[in-house]
């Protein structure tokens, strides 16, 4: 941060002096303020140490590099799916797949696919065409009709703050805004328009963040308000946790986390308040494998699922 | 014949004795909280069970992988300290020679 102002010119003792200068670069300069993280980053914290990826059965993934810029990806995933049913019963039928994938990683342009058997297909599509200006593409299309969908994303990133435009199948169209307001606070909004629902909304968020701790905050007009914390209590452990309220359907849930990141494992617990209990564990075998188990409890529905797999590469 | 008679007299107000025991409000009153109190005690017990299930189940998943982990971490690093002090004592034998 630059000084605002010099040190005074009187005769004052050296460890004075230190701390006047000190004090004076403590008080913010609100023509240099960071440039604020991506506004569908916002709960990043929260949501790396309380959502990991759990999944029911084995996870096979291999990842070879061709070259600096160029890998392929194999992936083989076999276990129960659930089926969303009506009844209060959760349906679980076996399925396995086979997932192919190429990844192009470069600094202005990456491109990601990813093919199933079941007749998937993902793409992304991220190009920097300037220093400024993002271009971010994404589809999914699948063999059943009116299940595909495409999305485009401008991003403009500016010197304190970014704004993201989004065209999507559909008639969908947002656009959202963030705003750095001090060093540590920022701002920001986001509106969206779905044409085939004929929904449309408006939502603001709030993020405040120190070295140790991150707390945000975001409002929606579909009703829904969520709120999270994060603190880190050393480098190597941080303690999260969230609340969700719906104030249209009167859903709470609050959930309450762990994230130990050792040398040779990551660990990550979380309790909820809908009786859900999760853990996801990813341990170092050696080099470029990694060994995981995933694990999620249900009190409530009875429901449990574990996983284990293996990452190569 | 009064011998009967006394006998079923006393039998008779032996039993409407007993019969008078048995059918007191007090005793009535104690069978009736003998059979609330097991009742109350068999609910206890399930649901005491039912939260000790949960309990032991959702503390082995959060708290025992933790605590692997944990002393792994901490073999590791009594591991790499007594390396380290191996490793700092071979610089000086070449120093001798």
């Amino acid at each position: 941060m630059a000084g605002i102002v010099p040190p005074g010119t009187t005769a004052v003792p050296a460890d004075v002096s230190h701390t006047a200068h000190t004090k004076h670069d403590e008080k913010t300069d609100y023509m240099n303020l960071p440039c604020p993280i991506p506004y569908e980053e916002l709960h990043r914290e929260a949501l790396m140490s309380l959502k990991p990826e759990t999944f029911e059965g084995l996870r096979f993934d291999f990842t070879k590099g061709l070259n600096q810029k160029f890998s392929l990806s194999h992936s083989v995933s076999m276990g129960p799916t659930e089926i969303p049913s009506q009844s209060a019963e959760t349906i679980k039928i076996p399925t396995s797949h086979y997932e192919f994938g190429a990844n192009f990683i470069d600094p202005n342009l990456m491109l990601i696919g990813r093919v199933l058997t079941d007749g998937r297909l993902n793409a992304r599509v991220k190009w920097d065409l300037t220093d400024n200006l993002t271009v971010k593409a994404n589809a999914q299309l699948t063999n059943e009709p009116h299940m595909s969908h495409g999305m485009f994303n401008f991003d403009y990133k500016g010197k304190d703050f970014r704004s993201q435009f989004q065209l999507g199948n559909g008639a969908l169209f947002g656009a959202n805004y963030i705003q750095s307001v001090t060093p540590n606070l920022s701002l920001g909004g986001e509106v969206f328009w779905a044409g085939q629902h004929r929904k449309s909304g408006i939502g603001y968020a709030a993020r405040y963040e120190t070295d140790k701790m991150v707390a945000t905050g975001q409002v929606a007009n579909t009703g829904i308000v969520a709120l999270s914390y994060v603190q880190k209590v050393s480098d190597k452990v941080s303690l999260a946790t969230d609340f969700m309220y719906n104030y249209l359907s009167r859903d709470v849930t609050a959930s309450v986390g762990y994230d130990y990141i050792l040398r040779q494992c990551r660990l990550r617990g979380k309790i909820d308040s809908n009786g859900c209990t999760t853990s996801y564990l990813e341990e170092r075998l050696n080099m470029g494998l990694n060994f995981i188990l995933s694990a999620e409890i249900d009190h409530r529905k009875k429901d449990y699922k574990f996983g284990f797999g293996l990452t190569v590469g | 014949m009064a011998a009967q008679h006394k006998r079923r007299a006393e039998g008779r107000s032996d039993s409407s004795i007993l019969a008078k025991i048995t059918s007191s409000p007090i005793v009535s009153r104690g069978k009736q909280a003998a059979s609330d109190a097991a009742f109350v005690s068999k609910k206890l017990l399930r649901s005491t069970g039912k939260a000790a299930w949960i309990a032991g189940t959702t503390f082995l998943i959060l708290v025992v992988p933790l605590i692997i982990e944990m002393d792994r971490e901490q073999q590791f690093n009594e591991l790499e300290l007594q390396q380290a002090s191996l490793l700092g004592a071979p610089p000086t034998g070449p120093a001798h020679k």
